[in-house]
C-alpha cells in the first residue's frame, strides 16, 4: 500500500495542471502491465505537449482506439490512478481526455 | 596506461531455475578464472553489476556475499544503473585500473529474474523510470513503444521495418549455444506475435532471463605477456540524460548515446567504418535502429529502411556485423549481466573464439549499453 503521506506529497503539483489543454506528441497502448495496473489493461498512455510548453506523461481516458493519433487535442483532468485493495486510500492523479 | 581484457566466461542465459543468483555468480567467476588461466589470488578487486536483487529478492550487500563465495577479502563494488549496470561496472573497473588502484580485476554481472511473475518483474524494472511514468502505468516496453510509434510516424515506416531486428538477432542466437533463444523466426511470426505495448510485440522484445557473465581486466604487463587471448580497451565512455521521455528534447534520439559515442570514437581515434563487430542494446527492436543512428553508423531516419537490407547480419559480407551474440533479443537479457556479456562477445570475436558465428578479420568492436530508456549510456570500443 502507498502511504497517504506519499500520495499527498505527490499531489502537490496536480492542481496547477488541471484543466490545461495540450496535444498528444506520442502515444502507446499498454497491453502487458505491472501488478498495480494489470486490471486496467489495455490502456493508452501519451506524452502531452501542454499549451504553456511543459510536457507531461499520463494515461488517456474517454478515448477510442481509432482516435489515438499524434496531434490529438486533449485537456488534463483528475482521475483515479490506482486502487490496490478495497480498503486502501485511492490514489488520484492526472489523466487527459480528448477535447 | 593500456588495459586489456584477458578472459571471459558466461553462463547459459535463460530460465535457469536450478541455479540461484549466488550459484550463477559462482559459475561465472570459476569459469572466467579457468578460461584466463589465473588464480583468485591474482585478483585485486571485483566490480559487480546487478539491478534487481534488492527489489525482487531481498538480497543486497552482494559484494560481501561474493567474498564469501570466493573466499577472498579484496575490495568488491556493486554498480546499479538499470540495464546499463554491466557497462558501468566495466567502465568503473577500467578507471580503477587506469588510476593504478589495482593491477587485475574481475567484472561480474548477474541477474535472477525468472523466479518472479512477469508482472512483478515488469513492476521492478519500472523502478528505473520516473515517478510520473510509473504513475501513468507505463512499462519499459511502453516507453520504447512511445518512441517507436513516434519514429514510425515521423519517418513513414511500419511495424514490418522493426520486425527485421528480431529476425536477424534470432538467426545469430541460433549460432550461440549460450543464448536464451536459439530458434530462427520470420518477419511474419514477429508481426503475428502478441502485442505488449503498441506497436511492439513479444518478438520485438528481449526476454526476462537469468544469467551471469564475467571478464578479467588487467594492466599487469607480466600477465599480459603470458596471455594468448587479449584485447585492448581503446575507450569506454558513459553519459546520462533526463530519465523522463517528456523531459527530453528529441524522442527519436537518445542523447546520452550520442554523447558517449562521440567521446569514445574521439578517444579511440577511430572512424565509424573501422568497427567490424558491434553489440548493441536491442532491448526492443526500435532500440537497435535508434542505436545504429545515434552511434553514427546510419543517418537519422534511415534506420527503418536500412535494417530491411539485413546488411548487419552474419554472413552478409558487409563490414559491420551487429549483435552476433543474438543481442538482448535472442541471447537473453539478465539485466546486470547484459553489459558484461556484450564486452565478452566482442572479446570472443576479436580473439577468433566465436566459433560458428565468427566474423572474419575483426579488428575493432563496439559495445553499446543503455539503462532506463536512455537515462544512462555506455559506449566501449575494443581492439586487437
Amino acid at each position: 500500500m502507498i502511504s497517504p503521506v506519499k500520495i499527498w506529497r505527490r499531489q502537490k503539483d496536480i492542481r496547477n495542471r488541471l484543466g490545461q489543454k495540450g496535444t498528444v506528441v506520442a502515444w502507446t497502448t499498454v497491453y502487458v502491465a505491472g501488478n498495480d495496473f494489470k486490471k486496467y489493461a489495455p490502456y493508452p498512455v501519451a506524452i502531452i505537449n501542454l499549451a504553456n510548453g511543459d510536457k507531461i506523461t499520463c494515461q488517456l481516458v474517454d478515448c477510442e482506439q481509432k482516435d489515438l493519433q499524434i496531434g490529438l487535442p486533449v485537456v488534463v483532468t483528475l482521475r483515479k490512478v490506482r486502487e490496490e485493495s478495497s480498503e486502501d486510500v485511492i490514489t488520484y492523479g492526472l489523466k487527459a481526455k480528448p477535447l | 596506461m593500456k588495459i586489456y581484457v584477458t578472459g571471459y566466461y558466461t553462463t547459459r542465459f535463460g530460465e535457469i531455475w536450478e541455479q540461484s543468483l549466488s550459484e550463477l555468480i559462482d559459475e561465472a567467476i570459476t569459469g572466467v578464472l579457468k578460461n584466463a588461466g589465473i588464480d583468485k589470488k591474482q585478483i585485486d578487486a571485483i566490480f559487480f553489476s546487478n539491478m534487481l536483487a534488492g527489489v525482487l529478492g531481498n538480497n543486497l550487500h552482494t559484494p560481501s556475499k561474493i567474498a564469501e563465495i570466493m573466499g577472498v577479502n579484496i575490495p568488491i563494488f556493486r554498480s546499479e544503473a538499470a540495464c546499463a549496470s554491466g557497462g558501468i561496472a566495466f567502465h568503473l573497473a577500467n578507471n580503477y585500473l587506469q588510476a593504478g588502484a589495482a593491477k587485475t580485476v574481475l567484472v561480474v554481472g548477474a541477474e535472477k529474474m525468472t523466479d518472479y511473475s512477469p508482472e512483478e518483474t515488469t513492476g521492478a524494472l519500472m523502478t528505473a523510470a520516473s515517478g510520473e511514468e510509473q504513475a501513468a502505468g507505463l512499462t519499459f516496453p511502453g516507453l520504447y513503444a512511445i518512441i517507436a510509434n513516434y519514429y514510425l510516424q515521423k519517418y513513414g515506416y511500419t511495424e514490418e521495418n522493426l520486425a527485421y531486428v528480431g529476425v536477424k538477432n534470432h538467426f545469430h542466437g541460433s549460432l550461440n549455444d549460450k543464448a536464451h533463444f536459439r530458434n530462427i523466426i520470420t518477419v511474419n511470426q514477429v508481426l503475428k506475435s502478441a502485442c505488449i505495448a503498441a506497436p511492439l510485440k513479444v518478438l520485438d522484445s528481449s526476454p526476462i532471463s537469468d544469467g551471469a557473465a564475467a571478464l578479467v581486466l588487467t594492466s599487469d604487463k607480466k600477465m599480459i605477456g603470458k596471455m594468448k587471448n587479449k584485447v585492448t580497451i581503446l575507450s569506454t565512455k558513459t553519459a546520462s540524460d533526463a530519465i523522463s521521455l517528456s523531459k527530453r528534447k528529441n524522442l527519436d534520439t537518445l542523447l546520452a548515446v550520442k554523447i558517449a559515442a562521440e567521446q569514445a570514437f574521439r578517444e579511440a581515434k577511430l572512424a565509424r567504418r573501422d568497427i567490424n563487430v558491434a553489440e548493441l542494446h536491442d532491448c526492443f527492436s526500435i532500440a537497435e535502429i535508434l542505436a545504429m543512428e545515434d552511434l553514427g553508423f546510419w543517418k537519422k531516419g534511415e534506420g527503418g529502411a536500412r535494417i530491411k537490407e539485413l546488411s548487419t547480419q552474419f554472413g552478409s559480407g558487409s563490414p559491420l556485423i551487429v549483435n552476433t551474440s543474438g543481442g538482448l533479443k535472442a541471447a537473453g537479457h539478465p539485466v546486470g549481466a547484459t553489459g558484461v556479456k556484450q564486452i565478452g562477445e566482442l572479446f570472443l570475436q576479436l580473439c577468433g573464439q566465436a566459433e560458428k558465428r565468427q566474423v572474419k578479420n575483426c579488428r575493432y568492436g563496439l559495445a553499446h549499453n543503455v539503462g532506463g530508456s536512455g537515462g544512462t549510456a555506455v559506449v566501449t570500443i575494443l581492439g586487437i
